[in-house]
């Protein structure tokens, strides 16, 4: 077996059917049969829905830009010079780059604890068989149902008695916990869509079925586990009921939560906490940019695959 | 404690990574040397010159000692104290609401300070703030301050309308239309769950939020006396843009919205009068501000209003209890009364009459202490705590009448909450 | 992005995987190669990290919070530490209560409505992007991206702001488009309205997810299908429910499922907004057992009002289970 014929199945884990033909084609024959009317109204109508999409995205960092003077008027002013100042505000808080270590420390640890122990979780799922392998799917499928939020007092209970109140490194145990079923759940539809024939192959060739793993499956996964790591980023990033009745110390809050008490100190000071949430947004944002081009079809790829 | 030790061990080993403690405080705890205590006061309570001065003084007599001080805010202060209190490390000393006091007293969540009566100087404080700290005969905090609420003015529009302040209800509304009429400014900015305002109409009119019913309490919002307190409300709110569904802090009425001007007047604390000036100030302006008592119904009394005020208690659990309450004495001393009297410029009555200093003619507090003998208090009952927390069944209240409810029917919805939650433990 | 976005479809790797370092003959090495479920311990090490965390950090607080839903806890108890047992009054109280099943109804009227909406809105804006041409679906996707990347709180921040009483845009717009009442139009006075606005933060969020991954999947039916049913004379409905819709079936359960499940657990959108407010008309069950929790102290009432939302989302979900489970057994 060479390893020419192994690349051909990796190519294509596509949910259900082999890939179109190029855009280009489809793009040539749409256009012979299509009027011309038919192709400007799905660009109007694109443009109209991509200005929806973007405009309070837009408004948020537009206003977090704007003098003072010109955030709070009834009629909004859409060109003025851009300053600063806002940020400045924003970021003059104590503490504040304590918060995003805070919120950073939390937030990378959970998301990498939790592929690892996903990674090793899914493939046992997908690719071994075992007593109570079901039950594990169906305890994974539940515990994506868990209230969070309104488990925040038991939580609170918990961490008191075991005195980790105050603590970064519960709250980073917490939220691993909290993204670990998503993670299995998309890691579990990624690793089936690697064709089992690859892996026995590797073996076959000579490799201990943990190299065949790392050699072989875990590079195909490499958009898998963006996706799954982003969603992980996102709910972990986003979390502020739990560490608001857990961590009281200033020097233990992350930025959710410095975001809504900004909020309620800063009152009507709509420019300074439009700068707070463009802060708070622009790491996910940055991050989206950057893998989404693996993320987007990997999750249907991954997911689809249920 | 030690299945609890042997719990944190456990949990400790599993994450890898040991609690931690955010400031040095568990050493602290450890050693007889450098101990921190940490002390939790609201927004707008403490002077800072004054909170500094007295913990230099506090740290000087007390070698390694270092207090910090940790600013509250009121938004959602009950679920923070609540668990606060259930905590093996909870703050040294908490500044409480009077209003909330006994509710967190009853629980056992605070040191019982009986004992300390005289150090403290209980015969001296000011009886009117004795009851919000007492339960049962015994003693758990100290009053530290009680202010109320006066209307604040802007004197160059009230001039330029020609309004003179009133004395009664029937004169303020008269100026208001006045200024309404002659002026571009907002007669009153009034927002619409203003509720400790709304409390004085209602004592002015013999109401009151809840009354005793047997040995139980119920809400007594659906009375005439609650909607003829309201008719007045909505008279008053009339005149003002401010927004129906939120309370003075939301925005904050005092540097949110009174700095950037056109406001004629307001009804606020001194700490709140303060704020405003200082905004202004740093804007680069000049505040021109008169005070007169919230007017009564007639000339001879001015309206009630209620006597708010915070006192100080240690926690039951305190790592530091007689550090703590070394502390406290201080704060709540004489010689330190006296001197926040002066930093907050008399707008805030120390606990004793000795403290007290004389207002300046014209100033917020020479307003203030007219109505001080017709200041009253929320319900005494440890069950008032609830009634106060989020959402607040007197604020829903005042949105819906003023949202076009009838009084009687907002009235019954908010005393079932009332009376629900008054008497819960 | 038509690229981006085909190209994440398939994971491609660059280099072929290596083989062994000594590489042998096939038919040497089979023996060992040719099983491929091995059984024994090596399953159970696998998943035993996965299962340790969801015992100990999902498993244990679900078991102490039934025990709550059974104990009366409040301020009083919580700060003196006491175990109070009243069985099942927090139960008896909270089905009594008229309010309570207002809120179930509401909750599950906003979900349908939500899931509805997204579902529907991301099926036809995936559809959209590919008809579109490159340029332009480079720009509704960017769009999309951005919408779909602003976390929750930042995202009802804005929100907050756009629909602000005095100087929010939207009020703005309305006046400019020549409606009257604009002038301080609150947003947020009713909890109906509240709801709404809630509902256009939450599908504005949502839709992206489904838009995106709506188009990948299209992105992988051949496009000779369509030709095929096109020549048969088939309209465009038609191409959509017999040759779309049967091959992303699995993925329009998968999504389906989860939407249902991020909506129904909608939180931090309708807390930031109006705190469920007001007079409590647009609390959903988690906000509801989150007020009487946290807001009131009632501990005890609220983790009844938590078990409660358990048990019925897993009914309501139970038919997805199966369906599942059902796959999985294909597998």
């Amino acid at each position: 077996m060479s390893n020419t014929t192994l690349a051909g199945p990796a190519g294509a884990p596509n949910a259900v059917a082999p890939r179109p033909p190029s855009a280009p084609d489809r793009a040539a024959t749409r256009a012979r049969r299509r009027k011309t009317l038919g192709r400007i109204w799905p660009n109007l109508l694109a443009l109209a829905l991509a200005a929806f999409f973007v405009f309070p995205v837009y408004w948020m960092f537009s206003t977090s830009f704007k003098p003072a003077a010109q955030v709070l008027t009834k009629t909004p002013t859409f060109f003025f010079t851009p300053t600063f100042e806002h940020y400045g505000t924003a970021t003059e808080v104590e503490l504040f780059w304590t918060f995003v270590r805070n919120s950073l420390t939390a937030t990378v640890g959970a998301v990498l604890i939790a592929l690892v122990v996903a990674l090793a979780a899914s493939f046992a799922i997908v690719r071994m068989k075992f007593k109570g392998r079901k039950g594990l799917v169906l305890a994974v499928m539940m515990a994506q149902l868990a209230p969070w939020e309104v488990m925040v007092i038991v939580m609170y209970l918990i961490a008191r008695d075991a005195q980790v109140l105050n603590s970064i490194g519960f709250l980073t145990l917490i939220y691993f916990v909290m993204v670990l079923p998503f993670t299995i759940w998309t890691l579990r539809g990624f690793i089936a869509a690697v064709p089992k024939e690859l892996e026995e192959a590797a073996m076959i060739d000579g490799c201990s079925r943990t190299q065949a793993f790392f050699r072989v499956i875990f590079p195909l996964l490499a958009p898998g586990l963006m996706s799954t790591s982003l969603f992980g980023f996102i709910t972990a990033w986003n979390e502020f009921a739990m560490v608001l009745v857990l961590n009281k110390e200033p020097e233990a809050y992350t930025l959710p939560l410095w975001l809504t008490q900004f909020q309620s100190a800063f009152g009507n000071d709509w420019g300074a906490t439009m700068a707070a949430s463009s802060l708070f947004a622009i790491p996910v944002l940055l991050l989206f940019l950057f893998l989404q081009r693996r993320a987007v079809g990997g999750l249907s790829a991954g997911a689809v695959k249920g | 404690m030690r299945r609890k030790l042997i719990a944190a061990i456990g949990v400790a080993a599993m994450m890898g990574v040991a609690a931690c403690g955010s400031d040095g405080g568990e050493d602290a705890q450890s050693g007889d040397g450098d101990k921190t205590l940490t002390v939790w006061v609201m927004d707008g309570s403490a002077p800072e010159e004054w909170v500094t001065e007295l913990n230099k003084e506090f740290e000087a007599a007390h070698e390694g000692v270092t207090v910090e001080i940790q600013t509250q805010q009121w938004n959602g202060i009950q679920e923070k104290v609540t668990t606060a209190l259930s905590e093996d490390a909870p703050p040294d000393v908490l500044e409480l609401g009077n209003t909330q006091t006994a509710g967190y007293a009853v629980t056992g969540g605070l040191a019982d300070l009986t004992d300390m009566k005289d150090e403290l100087g209980y015969d001296t404080w000011n009886e009117g703030m004795l009851p919000s700290a007492e339960l049962d005969g015994q003693l758990y905090a100290a009053p530290w301050w009680a202010a109320n609420r006066v209307v604040i003015y802007d004197k160059s529009i009230f001039a330029d309308a020609g309004v003179e302040p009133p004395t009664t209800r029937e004169e303020w509304v008269e100026g208001l239309q006045k200024i309404e009429d002659e002026t571009d400014a907002q007669p009153i900015y009034l927002p619409g769950q203003s509720w400790y305002v709304y409390s004085g109409f209602l004592w002015d009119e013999g109401g009151d939020l809840a009354v005793e019913d047997g040995d139980q309490w119920k809400g007594a919002l659906a009375t005439p006396e609650g909607a003829a307190a309201m008719n007045f409300y909505e008279e008053l709110q009339s005149f003002s843009t401010a927004p129906k569904d939120t309370d003075e802090a939301t925005p904050q009425q005092s540097t949110d919205i009174v700095p950037k001007g056109d406001v004629a007047s307001w009804i606020g604390l001194g700490w709140e009068a303060n704020g405003a000036i200082a905004a202004i100030e740093e804007a680069g302006g000049e505040a021109d501000f008169g005070y007169f008592p919230v007017p009564g119904k007639t000339a001879e009394q001015p309206g009630h209003v209620f006597f708010g005020g915070s006192n100080l208690a240690v926690p039951e659990r305190s790592q530091n209890k007689e550090l703590a309450q070394e502390w406290l004495k201080l704060a709540t001393s004489e010689e330190w009364m006296k001197k926040y009297a002066e930093a907050t410029g008399g707008a805030a009555l120390p606990n004793s009459q000795a403290a007290q200093i004389t207002p300046e003619p014209g100033s917020f507090a020479e307003a203030m202490v007219q109505s001080a003998d017709v200041g009253r208090l929320t319900p005494i009952t440890p069950g008032w705590a609830n009634v106060e927390t989020d959402p607040n069944p007197v604020k829903q209240y005042m949105t819906n009448v003023l949202n076009g409810t009838d009084p009687k029917k907002a009235g019954d919805d908010a005393d079932e909450a009332i009376t629900e939650r008054i008497n819960q433990g | 992005m038509t690229v981006q976005t085909t190209e994440g479809a398939t994971p491609v790797t660059k280099e072929p995987p290596p083989s062994g370092p000594d590489s042998r003959p096939p038919g040497e090495a089979a023996p060992r190669g040719r099983r491929s479920l091995p059984s024994g311990w090596l399953p159970y090490l696998l998943i035993a990290p996965a299962v340790l965390a969801l015992t100990v950090f999902l498993g244990y607080p679900l078991v102490r919070n039934v025990l709550v839903s059974f104990q009366q806890l409040g301020r009083m108890e919580m700060i003196s530490r006491a175990t109070v047992w009243t069985g099942f009054d927090n139960y008896v109280e909270l089905l009594r209560d008229d309010a309570f099943w207002a809120v179930v109804v509401r909750t599950f009227v906003f979900m349908a409505v939500n899931v509805a909406l997204i579902m529907l809105g991301g099926t036809l804006i995936g559809l959209l992007l590919n008809r579109l041409g490159k340029a332009m679906r480079l720009v509704l996707s960017l769009a999309l991206v951005m919408a779909w990347a602003m976390p929750i709180v930042a995202s009802a921040t804005v929100f907050r702001w756009l629909f602000d009483t005095q100087f929010g845009v939207v009020n703005w717009v309305m006046r400019s488009l020549g409606f009257a009442g604009y002038e301080q139009h609150n947003w947020f006075q009713t909890g109906f309205s509240t709801l709404a606005i809630v509902t256009l933060l939450i599908v504005w969020a949502s839709v992206p997810f489904v838009a995106l991954n709506m188009y990948a999947g299209l992105t992988t039916i051949s496009g000779e299908l369509y030709e095929a049913a096109r020549m048969d004379g088939a309209t465009n409905y038609r191409i959509f429910r017999s040759v779309v819709f049967p091959l992303l079936k699995p993925f329009f359960l998968i999504t389906t499922f989860l939407e249902i499940i991020w909506v129904f657990k909608a939180f931090a959108q309708i807390y930031a907004l109006n705190q469920g407010g007001p007079n409590r008309e647009s609390e959903t069950l988690p906000v509801f057992a989150y007020v009487e929790g946290m807001s009131q102290m009632q501990f005890g009432v609220a983790a009844a009002a938590s078990v409660l939302t358990i048990l019925i989302l897993i009914v309501a979900m139970s038919f997805y289970f199966r369906l599942i489970l059902k796959q999985e057994d294909e597998q």
